[in-house]
């Protein structure tokens, strides 16, 4: 029976090509549909969300240092390339948790003729949501 | 694992919808000084609702890792140390938060 992976099965012709070849392999877009679009999307923001878990403990440890650490952090917060990294990080946010329930609906067998659907819309939405957010952001100063 | 990661994916989204509302639009213009976030990190409530948050995140976290290396293709004994390692790692963290919110809140 034909399975469906997210990723291309590692032949023998594969491991016969040279690297650089394999290399631009990932950048070849033939037979890449959403299921693999949503699948490495959300191992990147996951793998982000949890380098950021890291930094944002990171920075609550400036609490133990006094006023002083936090509020020079907040100044930092507050600047324009903070700002446009908070972008990424709502982003990465909103589509992980999305596809996530995208990805719970398709395990418990329900939308999997609308995947490519469900995962375009999780997708324009988190782009919708993140510029909401932002410009909240930035009125809120 | 995969229903753990489900469930507290969806625990998250609600905890985390709570985390920013609380921490961005209870206090006017959101908790930005220090004496803010002591303040708000002084309501037991609140402490404890952080506190579960921050235990849901790091299992939800930890889990997604484990899932990435388990991809990778490793045997049944070295998930058994991967295991007790991120257990360990996942401790040391909500441990470490705990008592660092807890001990700024109780100097202040």
């Amino acid at each position: 029976m034909e399975r469906s992976l997210p990723y291309r099965p590692v032949s023998e012709h594969v491991a016969r090509t040279p690297w650089w070849r394999r290399a631009a392999a990932w950048a070849d877009l033939h037979g890449r549909r959403e299921g693999w679009l949503a699948f490495i999307l959300m191992r990147l923001t996951g793998i982000g969300l949890v380098f950021y878990l890291f930094l944002h403990l990171t920075v609550l440890s400036t609490l133990a240092r006094g006023p002083q650490a936090w509020d020079a952090f907040i100044a930092l917060a507050r600047s324009p390339l903070f700002v446009a990294f908070d972008g990424v990080l709502i982003f990465g946010m909103l589509y992980h948790g999305l596809n996530g329930l995208r990805v719970i609906l398709l395990g418990l067998g329900v939308g999997s003729r609308r995947q490519a659907e469900l995962f375009w819309g999780a997708f324009v939405l988190s782009i919708v949501l993140t510029a909401v957010a932002v410009r909240m952001i930035l009125m809120m100063g | 694992m995969w229903i753990w990661q489900a469930l507290s994916g969806i625990l998250l989204t609600v905890l985390l919808v709570v985390h920013m509302v609380a921490n961005h639009f209870v206090v006017e213009g959101g908790l930005r000084t220090y004496a803010d976030v002591i303040h708000y990190l002084s309501n037991p409530v609140i402490f404890l609702l952080e506190t579960v948050f921050l235990m849901v995140v790091t299992a939800h976290a930890l889990m997604g890792v484990r899932a990435i290396i388990l991809d990778l293709g490793i045997s049944p004994a070295a998930d058994r140390r991967l295991k007790a390692a991120l257990f360990a790692l996942g401790t040391l963290i909500v441990v470490y938060a705990v008592w660092l919110t807890g001990s700024a809140v109780l100097r202040a």
